[in-house]
């Protein structure tokens, strides 16, 4: 009887090697272990040409911290704390333009709401070179948004908008208003009106109603939108790459430079290992957050 | 349900979501009227710059690898991640614990949470490394496939997984009764049940590829160039030209093309969970 339940299990434990093996396999191959190698590079020393080369050693990190043979220098610090701040606003606006619209398609009628939700999420599936370098031609120097701006004289003349600091801003929370939307729009489908209903009956209205009522249930929807803004636009290439310019460095821009242009893969890969100790400590950090607050029971693996 | 928003708060939500609709177009709208700009010394509007971006072979080659690389990327990750949702929905032990139970989720999940630049340079510096010891893998549009097909996997698995773990337990038990093998029960009872998921994962591959810039960018090589990497060297050598803005706006109406397509043949069926960015 023993050997036969033992047997039931080996063969368990076979087919699911069989059956998950080979996906599990390819990402650990061309992704965990990559990715392990890129860590591991952090702690090199770099030759003349940028690549990894023995003794071991922690000059990297001295390097993201700003010291150099020219001294100390604030430029990396400034460009942390400008990411930071970058990936806060635009998360915080996508909050903030969600809300409205999630409740705006809510009190849609039901044949309407797919479509209304599909043209909020549609232009995340052109690609996103395309749709942010689109707007470079709303907020370029010879875009009539900037003549606006030069009148007012928010922008000095002959420059734009873009490239600069709002441009990232803006392309980010553009970018990325989808992966808000959606998670709070789960959220709201699931919310109990009966609630808001006792909240009215005991006299509860406007902002206090929503906030006794309304946000603590799309709290989880939130913190999960939050996650999956915040992460990738702290990281993101492509925005302010083409809407930034030299004034709004982002961390994504100063990595990538280290293995492209004046190629240093020990200073990137330090840099690296910084940006992600930030975004895991943010993960770990809403991870308990949502736990606390008594988070989402979505079907996880 | 929705009743309860008074009148007033509906004014003000409408008033704040259409121009935050109008404003989520007006850029892509921008890129088209761009793209009929007129011919050099003309006035007006013209199908000039479609007429040089039809006569440039560049640009079809960039197309074609682009396709290749999404459909030949979904493909595998399709047949790879719908073995993989299916195996751990049905096979893992639920009862194990600890961390070794945990590492397939953890192995799932880290090319999602991994922000595309350290998942991009990280496959640089892999294939790099390999080339330069075994003379395989060297930057192209091998190299792409292979690094698109790692980050579909995971989302692929678990629109499989979902499907799976809403179905009703005593399907798997009636195939066991009818002596249906594993194989047997997988191509006769799972494959088609678990269709729409199985199709539905494979159009997500294909959108995430599509949409995805970051890392092919890192794992190109220079005979590898897709349509988003001919755009971006394009901008960052001479800026927006109405050349790309005549590609871009190809893009652009394709995508809304097939999506409003897609939403007329599934129209009826409602839920956030039917979208993903």
């Amino acid at each position: 009887m023993r050997t036969q339940v033992q047997n039931e299990a080996r063969r368990q434990g076979l087919r699911l090697w069989i059956t998950s093996g080979p996906g599990l396999f390819w990402i650990v191959l061309f992704l965990l272990i990559p990715s392990a190698v890129l860590l591991g590079i952090g702690f090199f020393s770099a030759d003349d040409y940028g690549s990894p080369i023995l003794p071991v050693t922690l000059q990297p990190f001295q390097q993201v911290a700003g010291y150099s043979l020219l001294g100390w220098d604030d430029g990396n610090i400034i460009i942390f704390l400008r990411s930071l701040a970058q990936a806060g606003i635009a998360t915080a606006v996508t909050a903030l333009l969600s809300y409205p619209l999630v409740f705006f398609i809510m009190t849609r009628p039901a044949a309407l709401r797919p479509l209304l939700l599909l043209f909020i999420v549609l232009p995340s599936w052109t690609n996103q070179v395309v749709r942010t370098y689109a707007w470079l031609e709303l907020l370029g120097p010879n875009a009539p948004v900037s003549w606006l701006a030069h009148a007012l004289h928010i922008v000095p003349p002959d420059l734009g908008i873009a490239p600069g600091t709002f441009a990232v801003t803006t392309g980010l929370a553009y970018n990325y208003l989808p992966y808000m939307m959606v998670p709070l729009y789960a959220s709201a489908e699931k919310l109990d009106w009966t609630l808001v209903e006792a909240g009215r009956d005991l006299y509860a209205s406007g902002l206090r109603l929503f906030w006794h009522t309304v946000f603590p249930q799309t709290l989880p929807g939130l913190l999960s939108g939050v996650i999956f803004v915040a992460i990738p636009a702290f990281g993101d290439y492509v925005v302010p790459q083409l809407l930034g310019g030299d004034r709004a460095l982002m961390i994504g821009s100063l990595i990538a430079n280290q293995f492209t242009e004046t190629p240093d893969w020990p200073y990137g890969a330090a840099l690296t290992i910084i940006m992600l100790v930030f975004t895991g400590a943010g993960l770990v950090a809403f991870r308990v957050l949502t736990r606390k607050l008594g988070g989402a029971g979505e079907a996880t693996i | 349900m929705s009743n309860v928003v008074p009148r007033r708060v509906r004014a003000v939500l409408a008033g704040i979501s259409w121009p935050v609709y109008v404003l989520l177009y007006t850029p892509l709208a921008l890129v088209a009227f761009y793209s009929f700009a007129p011919e050099p010394n003309g006035v007006g509007h013209s199908l000039h710059a479609y007429n040089v971006l039809f006569h440039d072979g560049d640009v079809f080659v960039a197309l074609q690898r682009s396709l290749i690389l999404a459909l030949g990327s979904a493909t595998v990750s399709t047949m790879l991640g719908t073995l993989l949702g299916y195996g751990l929905c049905r096979f893992r032990n639920a009862n194990a614990r600890g961390f070794l139970a945990n590492i397939p989720s953890l192995v799932i999940y880290t090319p999602i949470i991994m922000p595309s630049l350290v998942f991009g340079i990280s496959e640089l510096i892999f294939f790099n490394f390999v080339h330069r010891t075994t003379g395989l893998l060297g930057a192209g549009l091998d190299t792409m496939v292979i690094a698109h097909i790692t980050f579909q996997v995971p989302y692929v698995a678990l629109t499989v997984f979902a499907r799976l773990a809403g179905l009703d337990p005593n399907l798997f038990e009636a195939s066991n009764d009818l002596y249906a093998d594993g194989v047997k029960s997988f191509f006769y009872l799972i494959v088609p049940v678990v269709q729409p998921a199985i199709i539905g994962g494979f159009m997500l591959g294909i959108t995430l590829s599509i949409d995805d810039f970051t890392i092919s960018f890192f794992t190109a090589g220079p005979g590898s160039v897709t349509l988003p990497i001919y755009i971006y060297s394009a901008i960052a050598r001479k800026g927006i030209s109405p050349e790309i803005n005549a590609l871009g706006t190809l893009m652009i109406g394709t995508i809304i093309l097939f999506a409003v397509v897609h939403f007329l043949i599934t129209k009826g069926r409602e839920g956030a969970d039917e979208y993903s960015a």
